[in-house]
């Protein structure tokens, strides 16, 4: 069986930069995977070429082993894989519950935007039962409803983003940036949402992140990237316990400063 | 009563610049030009066709020009930045004129209003005309703002303006829903350009007026929102024809130019405070 995730030595340039420089990654249904790496790693620009916002300059991507490489970002959507972007991106005028709703209509949206709301009207009822399975994993957001996304709380944002992709009924959720500007409490709630959902509803999840002990804390492997290579690759215990990561990402006391 | 009815017009036309600048981010300068094509094809049709259904064809068929002219001013790949988009529109506004000149001419044109017989109520003479396109213009204003707050294609435009890059995550295409916007605002502005053309007769290079006015009209609320450019219409509608009837109808469009920079001034010192 073919891996839900595949990714084969994938080059992501901008003009002369070379952001991501050959990584590959594999990742099963159902699994945790987190990538770690500083700032400038090309941690984004993977998810993001992996996700169809760019376009790779080189290598694959394959979702359950068919090619999607450079594919537009709905498509990805509907073979299974949202990401949840960094910074929230929530669309901040608008409802939460419309927020919400446009994660599965988006799911429907192609070139036509008559066919796409057709499909999308006739679906309404189906869509209605996600709205309350996603109220009912998330209730804050049921309280939410009402008010514009843009007067929520960053952790209440995240919420609205991760309920968004949700809505557009994934089997890989893609998280860039969980913890940026959330208070150490709001992570850990979140972090906590985010196993249960893979362990309740089998969505796998792809962890893209800064802090290192979140996400070996969270996830199962890591693939540690620097410079847009992968520098290390294993499971959590073992990263977490790797002289090097415990230096330069896990604050291995006063030498941090490397 | 004729600045009401201009400025419902200019209304209507500024309305469809705020859709298109909530969408897409782009200042659409051809926006005058839909409203003339609306005033030239309605002049072209009306005489084949029962007036409701020519107005109804005329805005179908800028429509689809609008929605074209969205596709080209946004770019194949959706990924033109405004400020070109902006510089794209000017162009094809001029395009547009050119051929609107050579097939029609450059007369003025216009048609007959919907009726002559005027109400005179209180000893205010109304025209059903300028009421008609008064009302139009109210009932597109409501029906627009409802359906971006209501419907989930509004919703889908709206969340293009808020965050694009996560629209197209979502799954949305960018480029569909610019090139709907524009279409919606194109048939505005041929609806209020056929709408006035009784009132105010129509030629191929009135719309850099028009585009003026109704850009100054959208600035009342900063291109966002649709009441705001509403009220601006109107006050530029009726401020302008006060200064035709009491001092010289030459400085009509500086009136709007005045007011237009008035307020981008104010607004942009009360930005720099809040």
């Amino acid at each position: 069986m073919s891996a839900l995730l595949e990714v084969d030595e994938l080059v992501v340039t901008y003009g002369p930069a070379v952001a991501v420089d050959g990584v590959s990654l594999e990742l099963k249904e159902g699994e945790r995977v987190a990538l770690v790496g500083p700032n400038g790693a090309g941690k984004s620009s993977l998810l993001n070429a992996i996700c169809g916002l760019v376009k790779p300059a080189a290598g694959r991507v394959r979702v359950d082993g068919r090619d999607v490489t450079g594919v537009a970002a709905g498509r990805i959507v509907r073979r299974g894989l949202t990401q949840v972007p960094e910074g929230r991106q929530v669309f901040p005028s608008l409802p939460v519950e419309a927020n919400l709703l446009l994660g599965a209509y988006g799911r429907d949206f192609r070139r036509e935007p008559l066919l796409a709301t057709l499909r999308y009207l006739r679906r309404r009822s189906a869509i209605g039962e996600r709205l309350e399975r996603v109220y009912a994993l998330l209730p804050a957001l049921r309280e939410l409803r009402a008010r514009p996304a843009g007067q929520t709380s960053g952790g209440e944002q995240q919420m609205v983003a991760i309920g968004r992709a949700l809505m557009a009924e994934p089997r890989l959720l893609a998280i860039d940036e969980l913890s940026l500007g959330l208070a150490p409490l709001v992570v850990q709630n979140l972090s906590a949402f985010l196993r249960k959902l893979n362990e309740d509803e089998g969505v796998a999840l792809l962890l893209v992140e800064q802090n290192a002990l979140l996400a070996f804390e969270l996830c199962e492997r890591a693939y540690v990237l620097e410079a847009g290579r992968t520098v290390l690759s294993g499971t959590s215990a073992e990263l977490e316990n790797n002289e090097l990561v415990r230096r330069a990402y896990l604050g291995g006391g006063l030498e941090v400063e490397a | 009563m004729i600045g009401i009815s201009t400025g419902s017009a200019f209304a209507l036309v500024g309305i469809g610049m705020v859709l298109i600048h909530r969408t897409s981010g782009i200042v659409n300068f051809a926006q005058g030009t839909f409203a003339v094509l609306g005033g030239l094809f309605m002049v072209r049709l009306v005489d084949d066709l029962p007036s409701g259904l020519a107005g109804l064809v005329t805005v179908v068929i800028v429509a689809n020009i609008g929605a074209l002219m969205g596709l080209i001013a946004v770019g194949i790949r959706g990924r033109t930045t405004a400020l070109a988009s902006l510089i794209i529109t000017l162009g094809l506004a001029l395009v547009v004129s050119s051929l609107e000149l050579l097939k029609f001419g450059d007369r003025p044109h216009t048609y007959p209003a919907v009726s002559e017989h005027a109400w005179n109520v209180q000893g205010v003479v109304i025209q059903p005309q300028y009421a008609l396109v008064v009302g139009v213009t109210i009932a597109a204003s409501l029906l627009l703002a409802l359906a971006l707050r209501r419907t989930i294609v509004g919703h889908a435009l709206v969340a293009c303006a808020d965050s694009s890059r996560a629209a197209e995550l979502v799954g949305l295409n960018v480029r569909t829903l610019a090139m709907i916007a524009f279409a919606v605002s194109a048939g505005l502005a041929a609806l209020g350009g056929l709408l006035v053309t009784p009132v105010v007769p129509v030629n191929y290079d009135s719309d850099v007026a028009i585009a003026v006015n109704a850009f100054a009209a959208a600035a009342f609320g900063g291109l966002g929102s649709i009441g705001f450019a509403f009220v601006g219409g109107l006050v530029l509608g009726i401020s302008e024809q006060l200064v035709v009837g009491y001092i010289d109808p030459q400085y009509n469009l500086a009136i709007a130019l005045v007011i237009m920079l008035v307020l981008i001034g104010w607004r942009s010192r009360h930005e720099a405070v809040t």
